[in-house]
């Protein structure tokens, strides 16, 4: 089932939530809401669910077709994976996956029987059929994710919606927890947004990423296209680490960090300020110049312990930057606090216009 | 430990610890010896003495007290009162606690002082306030008197002070409870399809059960221990409207020690069960969560 939200703004007293926001969810897409805390994501996804009323003058909230604005929170039939679980503290791990086919009307309630093979199915799917008789506070915070996820899932919902589903959990298990959702998508196909401020996390997970700032859309497209092709400041600077630069455009030239380059998308006469992006990866490192355009640092901090050497670095014109280079072209290079290097940008982004 | 070396370092921590967590015995002593001697001077010995007052000149006599028709009327009221304003308190407290609770609404915090003014107020205050109002030459005295409806010097009275004394106990048990568990279990399980009655008594209730019991218990003690209120509006009419505290005064009064201490003792067994009660509900609750891991523990052995 697909999602249309249309111009849906939120105010609490006078902090804007959110600010005309629109999004589509095709059928069986899986879609990350990416932003920092306070970008509005969770207060998209609480509205979509049904737990929030967006302001008055809002659009509809179609689910495949049928506005659902109206409808009641348990009338949407969406799936909702709370970001502390909220598991029923005082229930079995069965009674809760239980929870939602047990309150049914008596005409649509499953038998007992129905309900026992289809809990422990769903157990079986979460790989946690085992545990079917603890408690919430006996588990692990990885299994209560999982209890969660199959509480949502039994009452076959045709949008399953996570907020901030691995926010909780500690680096190794979300790692796990991140392939294992991925792979239970890919099984049961059901539409799901889930909401994250872990850029890695959406990458990897989302067929789309729909990257929020301060109650607006910034960007929405697949995680290549918002992380090769940002349209503005905010998701080049969100997504990776990135150096920045204040610039000028001036004649067809960008000039930073004591550098010139052609930049050939700027033909106005008028000089106007410029912020320049670099990422740590696309910054070449070398001990002498090599012929490229490149501009003068000192390295001030040197961290190794990693697959890539991350090493920081003061630019002669004054501003602080970051280089990644490879273990084995850090051994090449030679280098160590102190030591001056050359920095050559592979690729730069530029942004016209004051910081934003 | 897999290593030999990773044990050595820790051989002198236990003794070190002590040294630097714990007082010097003889301040340990003094401490243990003051509270303990505080609990004997202002519980046992008062618990000790009312019992001793009571079964002073036997079995035979303390029994006797229990056959007097005002005793065994006082006793009557007492448990009348309670069986009317307990339920009542209960159904006021946990309404209070789930809109203070689980719900954002202006004046909360006038309604959270409202609910506590009968802590703040003195009892004997809160009695005449009801004189006030209900009483011959109250504000509703005349109505009340033209349609042959009596409430001070009459039970009705002492059942309505009764609940005014009593309204704070369950809501104030509750409040902090629900406000730390929030609202989420009751959004998961309206997501869920739940509807608003069924999310009260399937999410919200058993959430707070135990301290809702706990506060039931409170209410219920003080209900049938309240003097300064009851006494107020009671009209001290014997055989009628003395409830069990007030009995033990019109008894002491009259220099009838052992019925006075006999009916104390009722309360003081009342207070003991009360305490008993109270310990094993939370011996329950945590019985249940020990017996839940056991049982995980061994199907998990077993698999």
């Amino acid at each position: 089932m697909s999602i249309a939200v249309e111009h849906i703004s939120k105010t609490f007293g006078r902090f804007v939530a959110l600010d005309d926001v629109s999004l589509t969810v095709d059928t069986g897409e899986l879609v990350a809401l990416l932003g920092p805390s306070g970008s509005g994501k969770t207060t998209l996804l609480r509205i979509i669910a049904g737990l929030e009323q967006p302001d008055r003058g809002s659009g509809p909230i179609r689910f495949h077709d049928e506005d659902v604005a109206q409808c009641n929170v348990g009338d949407r039939h969406v799936g909702f994976v709370f970001q502390h679980y909220a598991l029923f503290r005082h229930m079995s791990v069965f009674e809760n996956v239980a929870f939602g086919l047990r309150v049914r009307p008596r005409k649509l309630r499953p038998s007992k029987a129905a309900i026992k093979t289809k809990v422990h199915r769903l157990l079986e799917l979460v790989q946690l059929d085992f545990l079917a008789n603890r408690y919430p506070n006996q588990l692990s915070g990885g299994q209560r994710q999982r209890v969660a996820l199959a509480r949502a899932l039994a009452m076959e919902p045709k949008v399953l919606l996570l907020d901030e589903p691995f926010g909780a959990l500690d680096a190794k298990v979300r790692q796990e927890l991140r392939r294992w959702l991925r792979r239970l998508h890919e099984e049961i196909h059901v539409t799901s947004v889930f909401v994250t401020h872990d850029q890695d996390e959406a990458l990897e997970l989302a067929d789309r990423v729909l990257v929020m700032n301060a109650g607006r859309i910034e960007q929405v497209g697949t995680p290549d296209e918002v992380f090769h092709h940002p349209r503005t400041q905010f998701v080049m600077n969100f997504l990776g680490q990135v150096n920045r630069f204040h610039g000028r455009l001036e004649q067809g030239k960008v000039h930073f960090a004591s550098l010139s380059l052609d930049w050939p998308n700027h033909d106005s006469v008028r000089t106007q300020p410029a912020q320049v992006f670099v990422r740590p990866h696309d910054c070449e490192v070398d001990v002498c110049r090599n012929g490229h355009s490149c501009f003068q640092a000192t390295v001030t901090h040197v961290h190794s312990a990693g697959p890539n050497v991350r090493l920081e670095l003061r630019a002669e014109s004054g501003e602080s930057l970051c280089a990644e280079v490879s273990q084995e072209r850090y051994r090449e290079l030679g280098v160590a606090v102190g030591s001056q290097v050359y920095i050559a940008p592979r690729e730069v982004k530029v942004f016209a216009g004051e910081a934003g | 430990m897999a290593t030999g070396t990773a044990t050595v370092p820790t051989s002198g921590a236990p003794a070190q610890q002590r040294v630097a967590t714990t007082e010097p015995w003889l301040v340990r002593g003094m401490l243990t010896v003051t509270a303990l001697g505080f609990l004997g001077l202002f519980l046992l010995m008062p618990l000790v003495g009312v019992f001793a007052q009571a079964l002073a000149k036997g079995w035979g006599v303390y029994l006797q007290s229990f056959r007097d028709p005002d005793a065994l009327a006082a006793i009557r009221l007492t448990l009348f009162t309670a069986a009317v304003a307990v339920p009542m308190s209960t159904a006021f407290g946990l309404a209070a606690a789930w809109a203070i609770g689980k719900f954002q609404f202006r004046g909360k915090n006038v309604l959270i002082t409202l609910i506590d003014l009968p802590f703040t107020v003195s009892p004997v205050v809160a009695g005449l306030v009801f004189v006030l109002i209900f009483g011959r030459n109250g504000w509703l005295g005349p109505w009340l008197q033209a349609h042959g409806i009596q409430i001070i010097y009459a039970v009705p009275g002492i059942v309505l002070v009764t609940l005014f004394v009593t309204f704070p106990f369950v809501a104030r048990e509750l409040i902090p409870l629900m406000q730390a568990q929030g609202t989420e279990e009751e959004e998961a399980a309206r997501v869920l399809g739940a509807s608003g009655w069924h999310t009260f008594w399937r999410v919200t209730l058993p959430n707070v059960k135990w301290a809702l019991l706990y506060g039931v218990i409170l209410c219920n003690a003080r209900a049938m221990g309240e003097f300064g209120a009851v006494s107020v509006v009671s009209g001290h009419i014997r055989g009628n409207t003395n409830t069990m505290p007030l009995q033990v005064e019109i008894l002491y009064n009259d220099y009838n020690f052992v019925a006075a201490f006999s009916i104390a003792s009722l309360l003081a067994v009342l207070a003991l069960v009360t305490l008993v009660l109270k310990s094993v509900f939370e011996w329950k609750v945590a019985r249940q969560l020990a017996l839940a891991e056991r049982i995980e523990d061994a199907e998990e052995s077993l698999s």
